[in-house]
Formats: C-alpha cells, structure tokens, sequence
C-alpha cells in the first residue's frame, strides 16, 4: 500500500467516525428532543443507518460482490424468518398455557370463570 | 527480510501419477479471498444466533410494551452510552491498525492493536460497575425480585426484560473476552513473523470480528438503555 492510499484510507476511517458519533448523538437525544412516541422505531432506524457505516467502510464489504450478495442473501433469510415467526404469534394460541405471557393471572381467571 | 525469516516458507504436496510423473498439488496458503469469504460465513452464523435473540425480544416487548420501557428507564445512559463511545472508538484504532499493517508499519500496528484491547478492557470494567449496581439493587438472575411468585417479584413483563438484558449482555461480553483473547493471539503471530504485511489474513478477519462485535452493540444498546430513556425513572 502506497503512502497515498495510506492517507486517504486513514482519512476515511476518520470521517466514518465522525459520523457514527454524530449518529451516536442523535441516539443519546432522540428521546427527550423529537418523536418521544415512535422512539423504537427511530432508535433502530438510527441503528441501521450506523450498522449500514459500520458494514460498508470498517468491515470493507463496498466493491465486494460476492460477499455483498452472500451477506445481502443472509440478511433476506433472517428477514424472511422474522416476518414468519411475527405472523404466526400475531395469532398465538397458547396464551393461557405459555411461559412468556401471565400464564398463572389468566390460567386462574380461567378457572374461576369455570367455577362461576 | 526474505520469506524464509518470516517463517512463511511454501513447501508444495507433490503427487505422483500412476505413470510415475510428479505433479505439484494446488496449494491455498496464500488465498486471502478465501479465508475472508470463510470468516463471513462464519460472521453470518452469528447474526443468526443475535438475530433470533432479538427476534425473541422484540416479540416480548409486543406483549409487554409498559413492562419493559418502566424497566429500561432504570438503566444509566450515562454508562452505558459511554461504553457505546469506547466501542466505537476501539473499531477505530482496530481499523487503523489493519491498515499500518497493509502499509508495512508492523510497530503501530501492534500499538493499535494494543489500544484497542484496553478499550475492550474498559468496557468490560464498566459493564461490571453496572451489574453490580443491578445486583446490589437486587435485579439480578436468580435474585427474588426476577423470579415469579414471591412478594418482591417484578412484574412479569420486567422478569422477562431483566432476562434477556443480562443474557444477551452476558453473551455479548463473552464475546468481547474472546476478542481480546484473539488480540492476544493476533500479536504472538505478529511477534513470531507469522503475521507480516504480506500475510495479514488473520489481522484482517479478527478486525472483521471486532466490527461484528460493536455491530451488535449497536442495537443491543438502543434496545435496553434507549427505548424508556424518555420516561425519567
């Protein structure tokens, strides 16, 4: 690597990180300054923008395409199983058995409705 | 230096055919493409398993939407912000140190690497401070308040919140322990002329693994600090 390439990689960096802590910024502030009711959303909306700096320019993934369609064709996968997985609790039929909602508040309520 | 003092001598497999005739066998030493292919697969196993755990939490907090920005909202920013700063300055100096080291600046390479295991060092230290903060709090696994059916329970949406923090923290953390452990790994090659400017494939894929890392920190940390940080505690 030639000095040239040297400087202007190094400046990159640089300018990368000048913007993941702006963006780290905007994460500390969101909440109290703007959409206080959408903060999830915008924290991780916030969090992809910066996860897509940290891909493109830290971990060199720009100009590759084989690793970019490989990586991009993982990510679809994890998308697709998100989106399964989210559709198939939107109509969760075990509410009253389970261990991640009050199965004992509502199996008892169940009950007593029985006994009445 | 020559190649041989670097202990980067290629001695090449030689088949013989039936006939008699000696063939070289394609050796792959020296392909960086492929060991940074390999790493990335490796990489997207990873975010398969974070993927799935945030899949989990997010479901959870769908269910118990208050629960969890109460429990969140007890969470320092503060340290937990500052730890978000020294990870994203420690992808900066591992960065910079790949990059003396493609420029034949072994010396500041190794400083970098340096720098960023005290960085990684730092941020353990203050995830310590913070869990037992927690625990002297009494919000710890284990502890009464985060075990259903007692009087100092919480409530159950923040058993689960609590749960998952110190889960995927934990993990989290387990992964940083490894980085720095493969840090320490990466400047004993370095030391031992195993690692050059020639030869950086190692240096480059543990830079890769200390990206995913801050990666994932980058959403663990708007989800457990951020989502009740607007709700004052």
């Amino acid at each position: 690597m030639d000095i040239n390439t040297y400087k202007a990689q190094k400046a990159k960096y640089y300018k990368v990180l000048v913007g993941l802590l702006l963006l780290t910024t905007l994460t500390f502030v969101q909440p109290h300054l703007f959409l206080e009711n959408a903060t999830f959303a915008i924290q991780l909306m916030i969090g992809a923008v910066k996860a897509w700096l940290i891909v493109m320019y830290y971990m060199h993934l720009k100009g590759e395409t084989l690793i970019g369609w490989t990586v991009a064709f993982a990510i679809a996968l994890v998308v697709i199983f998100f989106a399964t997985v989210i559709t198939d609790v939107n109509h969760f039929q075990f509410k009253d058995s389970s261990y991640i909602t009050e199965q004992h508040a509502s199996a008892g309520e169940h009950v007593q409705h029985h006994e009445e | 230096m020559s190649h041989e003092e670097h202990g980067h001598e290629y001695v090449p497999e030689i088949a013989t055919a039936r006939d008699g005739k000696k063939y070289e066998v394609q050796g792959w030493q020296g392909d960086f493409y492929g060991g940074k292919l390999g790493f990335w697969l490796f990489m997207l196993t990873e975010v398969m398993m974070f993927g799935a755990m945030f899949l989990t939490l997010t479901y959870y907090f769908s269910l118990h939407h208050d629960a969890f920005i109460e429990a969140s909202s007890e969470f320092s920013v503060l340290l937990g912000g500052t730890n978000t700063v020294v990870l994203l300055i420690s992808a900066l100096t591992m960065g910079l140190g790949l990059l003396k080291m493609r420029a034949g600046d072994v010396k500041g390479a190794k400083l970098m690497i340096y720098a960023t295991m005290i960085l990684a060092v730092v941020f353990l230290a203050i995830k310590g401070v913070e869990w037992t903060e927690d625990y002297h709090e009494g919000i710890f696994l284990g502890l009464p308040a985060l075990q259903a059916g007692n009087p100092d329970s919480r409530s159950f949406g923040e058993i689960l919140f609590f749960g998952m923090y110190f889960t995927m923290t934990g993990l989290h953390g387990f992964h940083i322990i490894i980085g720095i452990g493969l840090m320490i790994w990466l400047l004993k090659r370095i030391n031992a002329g195993k690692v050059t400017t020639e030869h950086h494939i190692l240096h480059f894929n543990i830079a890769l693994y200390w990206d995913l890392v801050h990666l994932i920190w980058v959403f663990v940390f708007p989800y457990f600090y951020m989502i009740g940080a607007g709700h004052g505690h």
